[in-house]
C-alpha cells in the first residue's frame, strides 16, 4: 500500500469528516428564491398536473419560493428511498407519509408541528378537520402531518353475479337489516358454488397484508392491540371468534378465495370486495352491475375502518417555515376541494354528499353518504404502532400457519401474541 | 490467436516471468515449473540496467523501477475506486454498526458492541442463516447443474443451437420486475403452472405458500433468470476442449460418461470455479425477487440474510443493526470466497 | 465428437431442448403479448398465447406518460460509458496484476477483490452520503462512477487478470524485440489479444448497468433523469395500481433490443471466448 497509503488516508479522513457532518445537517439557507421538494408516491399524470397547478398559483403570491418540485418515488420502495435520502442528509422539505409509518414519523421528532401555521393561516378553518381523521397524526396534542387522504373502506358488490346465484342484493339486505357478516358469507359461498367465481375478496390482503383484515374483525370488536398499544389483542376472545369465522369461511365454506388464488373484483372475477372507495374509478368501464355499500355488521354491530395518508414537513429542512406555509396553502379549503377529486378530505365541511359527488361522478349521493361520510366520522384507522413495519412483518410470519385448512386458530393467535407482546411492551 | 506472439523470434534473455510469478505467489500449480524458470530469467533481467537508457541522469529509471511505475499507474484507477467506493463505505458500515442510528429522529449514538450482542441474541438469526444456506446451496447446485446440462446439449453438433442458445439466454436481458411478476402469476395456486399440471392429471401444490415449495420456487425462478450467463461461459469452455482428447479416449474404449467425467470436467474446472464464485456471491445478494414473490414467508422460511438486512435497515429503521448484519454478510461472503479459492488447488485441473 | 449423432438420440435431444425452452420462453412471450392485450385480458385464465384483440395503444402511452425516449437515452448512454470505462479500467488493472510485478501487488489485489464480495445494499447508505456531500445526487455520476471504479467493476478486473495470466510468457519478449516499453506492450500487444475477454466483460457490464434498479431509485429524483428499470415502475393509475399493459410494453421495449444485439453478436462472442481460453 506504500505509494497510495498516504493520499488514501487523507481522502478517507476527509470523507469521514464530510459524511459525519453530512449525517443530516441541512445546508444553511442561501440567498434568493428557495426551492421546495416534496416526495410523493404517485406518478399519475392527473395528480401531478393538479399539484403543479396548485404550486404555480402559490408561487404567484410568493416570489421568495423557487421551484416547487414533486418527486415521485415508486410506492413499493417509497419508505426505503425516503429513509435513505434522510440518512444521506438529503431529506425533502415535505413528504407524503404512509399510514403504516405514521407513528414512527410522528413520534420520532423528524416532523415539524403544523398547528401554529395552520391555525393562523387566513381562511384555513383549522377546526374543520375531523378529529377521527387527525388522531393518527398527532402526538402530545400537536399535529405533525395533514391527513390529505382519508379513505374509508366499503364493500363493492357485483350485483350481476349475486343475481346469477339467486341471491338478494345488498340494498335489499340493508333494508331488511340482514346485511351481516354471517349472511354475507353465506351469499358468497353460494356465489362460489353456483357460478365458480370467487366470493369475497379482501383487497390487498392476499394472506400477507393482514392489517386489511381489520375491516373484518372490527365487526367482532376485536383489535390487533389495545388503544395504548401496549397489550396484544390477537388472543382476545373477540379476535379468536372473528378469526374462527374467517377461517371457516375461507376453508370450509369457500366464501373467500383461498391463499394463492387471485380474483380481481374489478375484472368481474369475484362477487364482492372490501377496499377503499377511491378504487371506484376502476369501475369506469365495468361491464357488470355494481353497488357500493358499508361494511356488513358483525356480532358487535356496525363499524367502519379508514385508511390514511399524511403530508408532513421535515423539521431539519432549511426551508421548514416556507414548506409549512406551502402546506397550509396546498390544503386550504379551496385546494382541499380540488384534491378531493382523488383523495377524500379530512374536512367536515367538505364531507357532504354534494361536494363529494362532484368529484366522484361514479358514485351516487346515497352511496357517498353511507360509506364515505359515515365512515370518516366514526372510522377506526387500520392497526398501527411505532415500529409498525417490524411488528407487521412479525405478525405476518406468525399468522402464516393460520392459512392452512387444519389450523388451530386459538393456538396460532396465542403464538402471534407470544411473538409481539415483547415488542409492544418495549 | 496466441500463435501470433509465439511465432515471433524468442531469443533468451528477457522472459516474461513476472506475470506467472504473480500468479504463482497466489498459489499457481499448473504452470509452477515455467514460472520458476521464468522467474529466474526475470531476476537476471532485473539486475541489469534499462537497455538503451541514454544519459547518466536516467540511470535512476531501471527496468524494474519503470515496471513498478507502470504497474502502479495501471492499477491506480481501480485501486482508487476500490478505496473510495468499496473500502471507505465498508469502513463507514463498520462504524455505523457500533451505533444506534435512528434516521427519523436524527440521533446517532455510540453504543459499542451492543448491536453485536443483539446479533448473538437475535432469535430469528438461526432461521435466517439456515434459510440463506438452503437458498444459496440450492441456487448454486441448480444453476451450475442446469447451466452445464444446457451447455453440453448445445455443444452437440445439432442444427438450430443458435436458436436454443438465444432462448436460454433471453431471461438474462428481461427486466427483473417483469420476470418476477410473470412468475408470481404462474406460481399461484390457480396459476399457469398448476393449470399445466392439471392437464397432466396432477394436483400441483400451492407453490408460494408451502414452506418447502416456496423456497424451491424462489430458487428456480432465480435460476431460470440467470442460468444463461453461466451456460454461455460453460459453452465457451467446452468449445475450448480439444476434440483429439475425446477421440483418443474413445479409442481407449472410454464411454460417454467417463469421457465427460475424466476429460470435460477437469478441463473446464477453471470455468466451474469462476462461475461458482460468481454464483455463490450473487446468491447472497438476491432480494428483490424474494420481496416480490414471498416477502420472506411463509413464516420466515424464505427470509435470507440480505433480505433480513434490508428489512432491518430500510423497513424497520434499525440502521445500526442493519449495518451489523451487513458486517456479518460480508464476513460470510469473504469466508466462502477464500474457501473456494483455496479449494481450487485440489480440484481445479489446471489453473491457467 | 465429429461423428454423426444417431437419429433416435437426435430426436431425444431436440425433444429435451424443446421442453426445456418452455419455462425460459413463456415469461418473455407473456410479457410481449400481454403488452398487446387490453388490461382485462392480461390475467385471464387460462392464459392466451396471442391477444384476442390486438391493442397497440399501450406503446403510445409509454411515450405519452413518461419522457420515455429520454429515459431510454439515459440508460443507453450510461450503460455505454460504464461498459467502455469498465473495459479500460479492468484491462489496465487486470494486465498489471497478471503480468507486472511490483511491491505490494498481492495485497492490492486482495484489496480490490473485496469489492466482489459486497452486495450493493450494504454500501448504498454510505455511498449516498458521499455523493450527497459532493452535490452529485440527482445526477448520473453515481451510476457511472461506482460501477466503473467500485464493486461492480471488480468482476471485470478479475476476468481480465485471469485472461492475461493465460497468455504465453513469450509475449513481453516479442514486444521488447519490437522495441516496445511496458505500456506499449500492454496497449499494442496484450490488449488486441484480449478482445474476447473484453467481450465477456462488455456483456456482463452492459447488462448490469442496463438492469440496475436500486441505485437509480435512490439517487435520481427527476423523471427526465430516470433510467429504464426505474421508469418501468412509474406507469401507474390514479391509485398507485400498476398499468399492466403499459408497464409490460415499456418492459418489452427495454428487453427486445438487447436480445437482438445478443443474437447478432453471440457467435463471435462465444467462439471468441472459446478459442482464447478464458477459462476462469
Amino acid at each position: 500500500m506504500r505509494p497510495f497509503g498516504k493520499p488514501a488516508a487523507v481522502a478517507l479522513a476527509a470523507l469521514l469528516t464530510l459524511t459525519a457532518c453530512g449525517g443530516g445537517e441541512a445546508t444553511p439557507a442561501a440567498q434568493g428564491p428557495q426551492p421546495l421538494r416534496m416526495t410523493i408516491w404517485t406518478s399519475n399524470e392527473a395528480h401531478l398536473k393538479l399539484f403543479n397547478e396548485i404550486a404555480a398559483e402559490y408561487k404567484k403570491t410568493h416570489p421568495d419560493v423557487g421551484e416547487i418540485k414533486f418527486d415521485p418515488i415508486p410506492f413499493e420502495s417509497y419508505t426505503t428511498t425516503l429513509t435513505t435520502q434522510i440518512a444521506g442528509g438529503n431529506a425533502p422539505d415535505l413528504a407524503w407519509i404512509l399510514e403504516s409509518s405514521a407513528p414512527d414519523f410522528v413520534s420520532s421528532g423528524a416532523l415539524a408541528p403544523l398547528d401554529e401555521t395552520l391555525g393562523k393561516a387566513q381562511g384555513y378553518e383549522f377546526g374543520d378537520l375531523t378529529p377521527s381523521a387527525v388522531k393518527l397524526w398527532q402526538a402530545e396534542g400537536k399535529l405533525y402531518a395533514y391527513p390529505f387522504s382519508t379513505s374509508p373502506f366499503g364493500v363493492f358488490v357485483n350485483t350481476d353475479l349475486l343475481k346469477k346465484a339467486g341471491q338478494k342484493t345488498p340494498a335489499e339486505m340493508i333494508e331488511d337489516g340482514t346485511w351481516t357478516w354471517e349472511k354475507v358469507a353465506a351469499q358468497n359461498a353460494a356465489v362460489e358454488a353456483e357460478t365458480g367465481k370467487a366470493g369475497m375478496v379482501v383487497r390487498d390482503f392476499d394472506y400477507k397484508g393482514w392489517d386489511n383484515l381489520a375491516t373484518v374483525w372490527g365487526g367482532w370488536g376485536a383489535q390487533a392491540w389495545s388503544e395504548d398499544g401496549k397489550t396484544c389483542g390477537f388472543d382476545s376472545p373477540e379476535m379468536v371468534e372473528a378469526m374462527t369465522f374467517l377461517h371457516k369461511s375461507i376453508f370450509t365454506d369457500k366464501a373467500f378465495p383461498g391463499p394463492g388464488t387471485t380474483a380481481d373484483f374489478f375484472a368481474g372475477d369475484s362477487a364482492m370486495t372490501i377496499t377503499q372507495i377511491s378504487r371506484a374509478s376502476l369501475l369506469q368501464d365495468a361491464k357488470f352491475g355494481w353497488d357500493l355499500v358499508p361494511l356488513p355488521a358483525g356480532p358487535k354491530g356496525e363499524y367502519s375502518v379508514i385508511g390514511q395518508a399524511g403530508l408532513g414537513v421535515f423539521k431539519k429542512s432549511a426551508n421548514a417555515a416556507a414548506a409549512t406555509d406551502f402546506l397550509a396553502f396546498f390544503t386550504n379549503p379551496a385546494n382541499s376541494a380540488k384534491l378531493a377529486a382523488y383523495f377524500p378530505p379530512p374536512r367536515a365541511s367538505q364531507l357532504t354528499a354534494d361536494t363529494m359527488a362532484k368529484s366522484n361522478p361514479l358514485l351516487k349521493p346515497g352511496q357517498l353518504q353511507k360509506v364515505v361520510i359515515g365512515g370518516i366520522e366514526k372510522g377506526v384507522v387500520k392497526p398501527n404502532h411505532t415500529g409498525q413495519a417490524e411488528l407487521s412483518q412479525t405478525v405476518r410470519a406468525a399468522l402464516d400457519p393460520l392459512w392452512q385448512p387444519g389450523a388451530d386458530v386459538k393456538a396460532v393467535l396465542d403464538g402471534v401474541c407470544a411473538k409481539i407482546q415483547p415488542m409492544l411492551g418495549a | 490467436m496466441t500463435g501470433r506472439a509465439a511465432a515471433r523470434p524468442a531469443p533468451g534473455g528477457r522472459v516474461a516471468g513476472s506475470g506467472d510469478r504473480a500468479a504463482g505467489s497466489t498459489g499457481n500449480t499448473g504452470s509452477a515449473g515455467s514460472a520458476e524458470s521464468a522467474g529466474g530469467g526475470g531476476r537476471i533481467r532485473r539486475a541489469r540496467r534499462a537497455p538503451g537508457g541514454g544519459g547518466g541522469g536516467r540511470a535512476f529509471w531501471t527496468v524494474r523501477r519503470r515496471d513498478n511505475l507502470v504497474g502502479y499507474l495501471l492499477v491506480a484507477p481501480q485501486l482508487l475506486g476500490s478505496l473510495l467506493f468499496v473500502l471507505l463505505p465498508l469502513g463507514l458500515v463498520l462504524w455505523y454498526s457500533l451505533h444506534e442510528w435512528n434516521v427519523l429522529a436524527g440521533t446517532f449514538e455510540f453504543v459499542g458492541g451492543e448491536n453485536y450482542d443483539r446479533l448473538l441474541a437475535d432469535p430469528n438469526l438461526g432461521e435466517v442463516l439456515g434459510g440463506t444456506a438452503l437458498f444459496s446451496v440450492g441456487l448454486v447446485v441448480l444453476n451450475l447443474g442446469l447451466a452445464l446440462v444446457l451447455a453440453v446439449l448445445l455443444n452437440q453438433r445439432l442444427r438450430g443451437t443458435t436458436f436454443f442458445r438465444t432462448v436460454f439466454f433471453s431471461p438474462v436481458v428481461v427486466s427483473l420486475v417483469a420476470w418476477t411478476i410473470v412468475w408470481q402469476f404462474l406460481l399461484q395456486d390457480d396459476g399457469g403452472l398448476n393449470g399445466l399440471l392439471a392437464v397432466a392429471g396432477a394436483d400441483g401444490p400451492n407453490w408460494l405458500r408451502g414452506e418447502g415449495t416456496a423456497m424451491l420456487s424462489v430458487v428456480v425462478v432465480q435460476v431460470l433468470k440467470n442460468v444463461g450467463l453461466n451456460m454461455v461461459l460453460f459453452l465457451a469452455a467446452l468449445q475450448g476442449v480439444p476434440a483429439q482428447l475425446y477421440e483418443a479416449a474413445e479409442l481407449d474404449g472410454a464411454g460417454a460418461w467417463t469421457r465427460f467425467a475424466r476429460i470435460t470436467v477437469p478441463l473446464i474446472s477453471p470455468t466451474i470455479l469462476l462461475t461458482s464464485i460468481i454464483t455463490v456471491v450473487g446468491s447472497l445478494q438476491v432480494f428483490a425477487q424474494i420481496a416480490v414473490l414471498t416477502q420472506g414467508g411463509p413464516g420466515m422460511s424464505t427470509t435470507v440474510l440480505v433480505y433480513y438486512l434490508y428489512q432491518q435497515a430500510f423497513q424497520f429503521h434499525h440502521f445500526g443493526y442493519g449495518a451489523t448484519l451487513s458486517v456479518l454478510l460480508f464476513a460470510i461472503v469473504a469466508l466462502l470466497t477464500v474457501v473456494q479459492w483455496r479449494m481450487r488447488r485440489r480440484w481445479v485441473f489446471n489453473e491457467t | 465428437m465429429k461423428r454423426e449423432i444417431p437419429v433416435r438420440l437426435k430426436t431425444l435431444l431436440y425433444g429435451l431442448l424443446c421442453v426445456l425452452c418452455v419455462p425460459f420462453v413463456f415469461p418473455t412471450w407473456w410479457m410481449v403479448t400481454s403488452s398487446l392485450k387490453p388490461v382485462s385480458e392480461i390475467f385471464a385464465f387460462p392464459p392466451r398465447l396471442l391477444p384476442a384483440d390486438w391493442d397497440f395503444s399501450a406503446y403510445g402511452q409509454v411515450f405519452r406518460l413518461q419522457p420515455f425516449a429520454g429515459q431510454y437515452f439515459n440508460s443507453l448512454y450510461i450503460a455505454l460509458i460504464v461498459t467502455a470505462g469498465t473495459m479500460a479500467v479492468a484491462a489496465m488493472a487486470g494486465y498489471a496484476f497478471a503480468r507486472i510485478r511490483f511491491p505490494g501487488q498481492n495485497v492490492l489485489f486482495v484489496v480490490v477483490l473485496l469489492g466482489l464480495l459486497i452486495p450493493s445494499e450494504v454500501t448504498i447508505v454510505p455511498l449516498f452520503q458521499m455523493f450527497h456531500g459532493l452535490g452529485l445526487t440527482d445526477t448520473h455520476w453515481p451510476l457511472i462512477l461506482v460501477p466503473i471504479l467500485g464493486a461492480p467493476g471488480v468482476l471485470a478486473t478479475f476476468i481480465m487478470r485471469q485472461f492475461f495470466i493465460s497468455l504465453p510468457g513469450e509475449l513481453e519478449e516479442a514486444a521488447r524485440v519490437d522495441g516496445l516499453g511496458r505500456f506499449g506492450t500492454f496497449y499494442r500487444v496484450a490488449l488486441p489479444l484480449a478482445r474476447p475477454a473484453l467481450g465477456a466483460v462488455a456483456i456482463f457490464t452492459f447488462l448490469h448497468s442496463w438492469n440496475l434498479y436500486l441505485e437509480p431509485i435512490v439517487y435520481l429524483s427527476s423523471p427526465e433523469k430516470f433510467t429504464l428499470p426505474q421508469a418501468l415502475t412509474q406507469f401507474v393509475d390514479a391509485y398507485g395500481g400498476p398499468m399492466w399493459n403499459v408497464q409490460l410494453a415499456a418492459a418489452s421495449m427495454t428487453a427486445l433490443p438487447v436480445l437482438v444485439v445478443f443474437v447478432l453478436a453471440q457467435r463471435q462472442f462465444i467462439e471468441g471466448l472459446a478459442h482464447t481460453g478464458l477459462k476462469g
